[in-house]
């Protein structure tokens, strides 16, 4: 292998792409859609939908109307003086959404309520209407027994959990977990999205070489294991490049976010009762978030950078065996199938990060480029796992560049039809 | 001198034997076609000699070594599939091919320069290729394989897909890197392109050679056996006439081949007898004639090719 040929190709795939209008926007853009898509999410978690449903309470027992009134006005109607079969009519016109009766044996046994109703509301009006209905009856069976306050007090009390860590040296720290977990999918997701389209870059570069039919004129001066190591390398360089670009403007913007934050309030609350300015005081501490151990920053580099070869260079040896963009997509299942598996398990993985399923697939080199990045965020994991997955993923990698310089080295020089997996297997025994 | 020597190569692509025990030299400061029809196994032996693919079996060697790296770097070389990156611009797309080529940035800066204002494009330095017109980027592509000024140029197919303006000058440039000592190799199903320009060729048939050699000495081996006649009136004498094979015929011209010692003095009487003679002349076959009695009518490969 000549370096100074494939030196000679990484710098125009570099230069070429990072001029290009398309990555100066991309650059811009990815970190904007990213925060929007975030605060979609958030949208949609915390949305309380506007709508009442009404909901008939007849009450025989004359205990329940009152205190299901207290919880929600707006939801539950007294209809106690109303028969049954009005109530049915109400629901089949669509005045009310639905009715429940209660009985005293609901009270005094274990009989369990029924919700006539539309079918309207979903989940969480039936979670909803569930938690309110045991809610009263519990209070009123309380009442009925006549227990003291005390124990009334028992019953309301909702005890909390605070977590904190003890790490192996001694030290003890307070619990992120919550945050970390929402950081290890959050990493887990950036590398399954930069996987696939850096790796799509790879790909297109392959196939545009082949349609523009540049590429026999590059293969006689340049080897295709050149051709393509340059490719791959130049592309990571882009990638390395703009994840520069946003981890420094993220680390930032963090950093003056908070003095800015804090000067800012100054200035509004200079004319301000004194009350106020100390309770805003307060808020930049919501702004201080959690700082990231710089290890994980390092981690996380490292299994970018692998994760990226190893699919990256497969990626290459589709686009050589495609004839066109539009026959990428039949080829490309197979590739990435392993990456969309590693995303399905990273969902189970930012909630159990240390579970036999978590651990084991973090170690297969198709899936760590997202598991292990995800589990180093959230849990303390052994450094033998760490090493083994990036031993691992080496070697899985050296394998698949070898499979991949073998299709690539034929697949750039046919042209006409894309190959079948048929053909593949046979460039690849050539 | 040779440049190029070709010996016993064999190239077998799954269960298709693309080239079967090639064997031909290239002297330097000529021009050498090799021919044949579409799926002979000339671009697949161009490929061999460009390093681009290995050769199962045999032997090519370039100005004393092996093909290598080393050897692609003395050759230009334009496929017959050719294309350039359409979004890069022109100056820096020649300035990366001919860094390939391994030549240094200030002396191809120099080398773009003289060729881009030899061909009156200079204005086009700056411009991406998506924006030339389809003529002006065949220029760029020639400028391409010749920048680095090697000493061996192979053409696969060169004339195809040219319009005449650019086919002209690709004409001119051969014969002038001719005129400089340049060693020259191009393929072609094109015969006649070759009986203008070549000084040896090589005929190819179903990856196989079936015919290499000086172009003036094979013509001449094969005697002075066609009449080329011109006509007015009836033609269907020709159809009359035996142990001949007529190509290129029309309402008043035919190019008799002489198969078996008959007299042409008989074709010329037979010919008088129907109709008005206005030009006779004994001449060498043309290469198409050769070709098509060397290898036998029936075995060529991809016959309507064949012109």
């Amino acid at each position: 292998m000549n370096w100074k040929q494939v030196y000679l190709v990484l710098k125009r795939e570099y230069i070429t792409r990072v001029r290009s209008k398309g990555f100066i926007w991309a650059t811009i853009l990815v970190p904007v859609g990213f925060v929007a898509f975030f605060a979609v999410m958030v949208f949609v978690t915390v949305w309380e939908s506007g709508e009442t449903f009404e909901i008939g309470v007849k009450d025989e027992t004359g205990q329940i109307a009152e205190p299901l009134r207290g919880l929600n006005e707006e939801r539950y109607v007294d209809y106690s003086e109303v028969s049954t079969d009005s109530l049915r009519t109400l629901v089949q016109e669509n005045v009310i959404t639905g009715y429940i009766i209660f009985t005293e044996e609901n009270i005094t046994e274990d009989k369990n309520l029924e919700l006539i109703y539309t079918g309207s509301g979903g989940i969480q009006l039936l979670t909803s209407i569930r938690s309110d209905v045991r809610e009263v009856i519990r209070q009123e069976r309380l009442r009925r027994a006549e227990v003291s306050e005390e124990i009334q007090k028992i019953y309301d009390a909702t005890i909390g959990l605070d977590s904190r860590r003890l790490t192996r040296e001694g030290e003890e720290t307070d619990d992120e977990t919550f945050f970390l977990s929402i950081v290890g999918m959050i990493l887990g997701l950036i590398i399954f999205a930069a996987i696939f389209s850096y790796g799509g870059y790879v790909t297109r570069g392959v196939i545009e070489e082949k349609t523009n039919r540049i590429i026999e004129v590059i293969a006689s001066s340049v080897k295709p294991i050149e051709l393509l190591t340059g490719k791959m390398a130049g592309v990571g360089a882009l990638a390395i490049t703009q994840f520069g670009i946003w981890m420094v403007t993220f680390f930032g913007l963090t950093a003056i976010a908070g003095p800015v934050a804090a000067t800012l309030m100054e200035q509004q609350t200079a004319g301000m009762d004194a009350d106020l300015e100390a309770a805003q005081a307060d808020l930049p501490a919501f702004l201080d978030l959690p700082a990231l151990e710089p290890s994980l920053i390092f981690y996380f580099i490292v299994f970018f950078i692998l994760g990226y070869l190893l699919y990256s260079s497969l990626f290459a040896a589709i686009g050589s065996a495609a004839d066109s963009d539009t026959d990428v997509q039949q080829l490309m299942l197979p590739v990435g199938s392993p990456i969309f598996i590693a995303y399905i398990i990273m969902l189970h993985t930012w909630q159990s990060p240390d579970s036999t399923l978590s651990v084991v697939s973090s170690i297969i080199p198709f899936f760590s480029p997202i598991l292990m990045v995800t589990r180093i965020a959230i849990t303390d994991v052994p450094f033998w796992q760490i090493w083994l997955s990036i031993l691992l993923m080496i070697l899985a990698f050296a394998g698949t560049m070898w499979l991949s310089a073998k299709i690539y080295k034929v697949g750039i020089l046919s042209y006409g039809k894309t190959a079948s997996f048929k053909d593949i297997a046979k460039w690849i025994r050539q | 001198m040779k440049t190029i020597t070709v010996s016993h190569v064999s190239k077998t692509f799954g269960k298709t034997k693309a080239v079967r025990d090639v064997s031909f030299d290239v002297e330097k400061g000529r021009i050498f076609g090799l021919l044949g029809p579409n799926g002979a196994g000339k671009t697949t032996t161009i490929r061999m000699i460009n390093y681009i693919i290995p050769q199962d079996e045999g032997e090519i060697i370039i100005n004393g070594e092996k093909v290598s790296p080393k050897t692609q770097k003395m050759i230009g070389y334009m496929p017959e599939e050719r294309g350039l990156y359409k979004k890069m611009k022109v100056g820096e797309q020649l300035m990366y091919l001919a860094q390939l080529k391994g030549l240094k940035a200030s002396d191809a800066r120099e080398k773009i320069k003289y060729w881009l204002n030899r061909f009156n494009a200079y204005d086009w330095h700056s411009k991406t290729v998506g924006e030339l017109s389809k003529g002006m980027s065949q220029k760029i592509q020639f400028i391409a394989t010749i920048v680095h000024d090697p000493g061996i140029y192979i053409f696969d197919e060169p004339f195809s897909g040219l319009d005449p303006i650019n086919s002209e000058l690709l004409k001119e440039i051969i014969i002038e890197l001719k005129g400089s000592g340049k060693t020259i190799l191009f393929s072609t199903h094109r015969m006649e392109q070759v009986e203008q320009m070549c000084d040896d060729i090589c005929l190819f048939n179903n990856g196989k050679v079936v015919l290499t050699g000086n172009l003036r000495q094979i013509k001449k081996d094969f005697g002075k056996n066609t009449v080329l006649i011109e006509f007015q009136g009836d033609g269907s004498f020709l159809d009359s006439l035996e142990e001949v094979r007529i190509n290129n015929r029309s309402t008043n011209f035919a190019e008799i081949r002489i198969l078996n010692g008959l007299d042409s003095q008989e074709i010329l009487r037979r010919a008088m007898e129907h109709s008005e003679i206005h030009k006779f002349q004994l001449v060498e076959p043309s290469l198409n004639e050769i070709f098509i009695s060397t290898v036998g009518e029936d075995n060529i490969k991809n016959q309507e090719l064949l012109k």
